[in-house]
């Protein structure tokens, strides 16, 4: 019976069984960010002789509120940087940091086999490179650095096959969000999402990690796509990467890693790419979403609905938003920045509106390409990197009763602040919403002079 | 193991950890002093909270938990006095974390639930794995053989620690 591209991935770093259905697994990479290391990192500190099974194996990155924005998460920071020194673990501080799951593939830490993992929901995202990647709490994240293992009972696979192509302004985004509205919003528990199909391999890198990131949003463990020449021409040349016939022999085996033809699953879903349309959140969890064009759904859950101030049949660009927020571990590379930018460029926005790139690499990059001006121009904050509004911590947190359109993961309620509400959609979307000052998408607004809208100073 | 007290019930599914503990609160580098901030993300919580003040036994719905990975849910509910929570389902993390933290989680059928949540009180055998609603006859849940122990035996990380000779065996045998 052939294996799953998971089971490979499994299978490779199964140390020992254990009682119940639970394993011992190997984990190759830890991602230490300030937020969820220090307590674990105290804990080995005070019980187990500051012991770390091998420094080398993590990587430490101060993303959260960087630069800290008070004393408390001052001290956080500190206590990440002292313990990376005393330790001999890389770290990636200010001015050179990012969001932990943008810097990390970008400096070529993830490979495809891999096993990471990290204090953090959205770890997930890395799986769009052919590893095993999830988030864990603090106490198992002491536990990888203490012993290089998590206890893990192994998951399930469901297959996710996305056939024809995504198109129509389709993105990875709504194609994330469809998967989710298609599943559940707690189908995935239990499960390793194991993308396939035409749909995802056409994807870049950028929209590979966009899709993986939202696993986590159904409940699933992770998600995971198999390494292909895209995979192979994304790591060469990274930071962390070898270079000459060192690194054609890891593609060699990169390539090799994948799903048997015969490989089972425990279960499985089709989506078609083709018909997926642009989407927006309507709700209090990912899973509540529907196309931008169209109205909430009339069975809607009403405590979703009072929640955000909705109705039923509601058209959903009909909706006024507040806020614009562009930024993310699920969106915020330079490729979403240069979809946002389409639409900003020569354009202004309606309400308050934040572009954050995923890491201060993106953003010299995008800066390369003048898209901080692109965004300045059209009356938007163009910011350091940070995890920012997202998790309602820093640069940019909604005040009670306001709808924020967003590109970011989750709408819970008070996410982005207390009592706050948001619609989640690609930055394109959520480019076009703030020009709007509702939601909407790039179709509807009024075209551009021709000299402006190449970019050519009227 | 015995846990014996009043039941919270908390009669909704879906609560996430941004609900449990917003991620204002989450500006610390210890585990400890975090009760105080329990369910001030979730419309009312701290109000519910207030009417079961030495409540030990949280009963849910289904999914609790889901969301970002923070331990600070875990430790927040043990903080405010929280030995225990009762729910058909949990999300992954916080299953995990639950257990890593002697915060018994216990599974059980939407039926049973639907009694726990008009219970007053409960008494739960960790180690027998039964429970007593209000007095009455012993139900039987199912706990993880492995992470009972966690609850039980001394924690996640003694255990972790214990298995390093085996972990560095098996990678020194794995590279080659």
């Amino acid at each position: 019976m052939g294996k799953s591209l998971f089971e490979k991935v499994w299978d490779r770093h199964i140390v020992e069984q254990l009682p119940g259905d639970n394993a011992l697994v190997f984990i190759d990479r830890v991602v230490a960010h300030e937020i969820t290391t220090p307590q674990g990192a105290l804990e080995i500190e005070h019980d187990f002789g500051d012991a770390l099974y091998d420094p080398q194996r993590i990587v430490a990155i101060n993303d959260h509120v960087s630069p800290a924005k008070d004393a408390d998460t001052a001290i956080q920071a500190q206590v990440l940087r002292v313990w990376a020194k005393r330790h001999g673990i890389r770290l990636y501080d200010i001015g050179d940091n990012g969001i932990c799951h943008v810097v990390v593939p970008e400096r070529g830490y993830v490979e495809p086999g891999m096993t990471l993992c990290c204090g953090d929901s959205h770890t997930c995202t890395l799986g769009a490179f052919g590893a095993f990647a999830l988030g864990i709490g603090s106490s198992a994240q002491g536990g990888a650095m203490l012993a290089s293992c998590l206890v893990l009972s192994r998951p399930k696979v469901m297959r996710v096959h996305v056939t024809g192509k995504l198109g129509n302004g389709a993105t990875a985004k709504d194609l994330a969000l469809t998967v989710i509205a298609s599943i559940g919003f707690k189908g995935g528990t239990g499960y390793v999402l194991e993308y396939t199909g035409s749909a995802i391999s056409a994807l870049s890198m950028e929209e590979r990690m966009t899709l993986c990131n939202m696993a986590i949003e159904s409940g699933a463990t992770t998600g995971i796509i198999a390494p292909d020449e895209t995979t192979v021409a994304y790591l060469r040349g990274r930071e962390q990467q070898p270079s000459g016939a060192e690194f054609d022999a890891r593609a060699e085996a990169w390539l090799a890693l994948r799903a048997d033809e015969d490989a089972t699953y425990d279960t499985s879903v089709a989506i078609n790419g083709s018909a997926i349309r642009p989407v927006v959140s309507w709700g209090t969890n990912p899973g509540e979403s529907a196309p931008i064009t169209g109205t909430i759904p009339s069975d809607a859950d009403p405590t979703s609905l009072t929640y955000m101030g909705l109705e039923a049949g509601q058209a959903l660009r009909s909706i006024a938003v507040d806020q614009a927020f562009i930024g993310s571990c699920t969106n915020a590379r330079l490729s979403d920045l240069r979809a946002a930018a389409e639409v900003f460029r020569g354009r202004k926005v309606a309400i308050p509106t934040i572009v954050t790139p995923g890491s201060q690499a993106v953003r010299r990059a995008a800066e390369r390409e003048g898209l901080h001006d692109v965004f300045q121009d059209a009356g938007a904050l163009w910011t350091h990197s940070s995890c920012g509004p997202c998790l309602g911590m820093s640069m940019g947190v909604i005040a009670p009763g306001t709808r924020c359109v967003s590109s970011s993961n989750r709408n819970f309620p008070g996410r982005m602040g207390a009592d706050g509400r948001v619609h989640l959609a690609s930055p394109a979307i959520v480019a076009a919403s703030a020009i709007l000052g509702r939601l909407g998408s790039p179709d509807e607004l009024e075209p551009l002079p021709l000299a402006q809208s190449r970019g050519i100073a009227a | 193991m015995i846990i014996s007290g009043s039941i919270l019930a908390l009669d909704r599914a879906n609560i996430d950890t941004d609900q449990i503990i917003p991620a204002r609160y989450l500006t610390g580098i210890t585990k400890s002093g975090l009760g105080q901030y329990l369910f001030t993300g979730l419309p009312d919580g701290p109000g519910l909270l207030a009417t079961k003040p030495g409540a030990r036994i949280l009963v849910t719905r289904e999914n609790f938990g889901c969301g970002s990975s923070r331990e600070h849910a875990a430790w927040a509910l043990v903080d405010h006095g929280f030995q225990a929570v009762i729910a058909p389902s949990f999300a992954r993390i916080f299953h995990e974390n639950a257990y890593n933290n002697a915060l018994t989680p216990i599974v059980l059928s939407d039926e049973l639930i639907e009694l726990a949540l008009r219970a007053k009180s409960a008494t739960i055998d960790v180690e027998q794995e039964t429970l007593s609603l209000d007095g009455g006859a012993p139900l039987s849940f199912s706990l993880d053989p492995l992470r009972k122990q966690f609850i039980l035996g001394g924690g996640f990380m003694r255990y972790l620690a214990s298995k390093i000779p085996t972990i560095r065996a098996w990678e020194i045998a794995s590279s080659q």
